[in-house]
């Protein structure tokens, strides 16, 4: 019996485009202080960043680890956008998250067997046609950071250089961002975003003047 | 008599073109995607709209038709 035989690839087109800008941009306000700093100074920089994380995607993350961490379990879930390129740098934008039922306890968690038709359903809900660039989990109360099990996960599917994991802390108030780099991973800065049309104090004034 | 489907790779947004014998099994398609885009085969679940497919189905059982797009979605386990 002959295997499956690939008979050709279509691979997705990196897009040149300027990456959010620094005036929508900010760090994290559970980054720690010197965390916080070097992305403000990579912000004023010229290049981009390499991850870029919408408001409304890091507001679902923090909730749903807020919520998880309240029992004192672990949340997770993928992150969704694109990979985009801008001075000869690529970096990644997370525009939202999908997640489902769990199997979690305060130390693993994976997806629930049962809980892919709710993922599948929320992932054809998305507007926009996704990439999954990574994934996101919490350590509630253990601090952020890649656990042997978390590299062991990167290492099998989250390996190209624009995938990244973020991972949350949400009794101690602290996130990081990871990527792959040799046999380990490497915490990396990272923006939150802010959508143009997000913002209703940012239009002009209307001017009062009679004419 | 093949059969000739999509593949897409959530992870990149590729995807590919790959035919099928009607003896050829879910786990199979999987490991050859796996396997073409050098990533480990069980870390991935195979969608088709709403259902995940099941590894031991003949292409026949899980209802899989010329012209049918089919995603590898991650399953990741954080610790």
């Amino acid at each position: 019996m002959k295997r499956p035989r690939v008979v050709s690839e279509r691979k997705r087109a990196i897009l040149e485009r300027s990456p959010p800008p620094s005036n929508r941009s900010r760090p994290h306000f559970w980054l720690k202080e010197e965390k916080r700093s070097d992305v403000e100074e990579a912000l004023a920089g010229t290049g981009p960043l390499p991850l870029y994380i919408s408001r409304t995607a890091e507001a679902e993350m923090r909730n749903h680890s807020i919520s998880s961490g309240n029992q004192n379990l672990e949340a997770m879930g993928l992150l969704l956008g694109d990979v985009f390129a801008h001075s000869k740098k690529s970096y990644t934008v997370v525009k939202n998250v999908v997640t489902t039922d769990l199997e979690a306890s305060g130390v693993s968690v994976s997806f629930h067997r049962n809980g892919f038709e709710t993922l599948f359903d929320r992932l054809d809900e998305t507007d926009f046609d996704y990439v999954i660039v990574g994934w996101y989990h919490s350590h509630p109360g253990y601090t952020c950071f890649m656990s042997p099990k978390d590299i062991e996960t990167q290492q099998r599917m989250f390996r190209e250089d624009f995938h990244f994991a973020v991972v949350l802390d949400p009794l101690k108030l602290q996130i990081e961002a990871f990527t792959l780099h040799g046999e380990g991973c490497i915490s990396v800065p990272f923006a939150v975003y802010q959508e143009e049309h997000e913002d209703p104090y940012g239009r002009k004034k209307l001017s009062l003047k009679p004419r | 008599m093949t059969t000739r489907i999509s593949v897409k790779n959530a992870e990149t947004g590729s995807s590919v073109e790959m035919e099928l014998e009607a003896e050829n099994t879910v786990e199979e398609i999987i490991e050859s995607a796996a396997s073409y885009w050098e990533v480990s085969p069980g870390a991935y679940v195979l969608r088709r709209g709403k259902a995940v497919l099941r590894g031991q189905s003949t292409i026949v059982e899980a209802k899989i038709r010329e012209g049918d797009v089919v995603e590898l979605i991650p399953d990741p386990e954080g610790g």
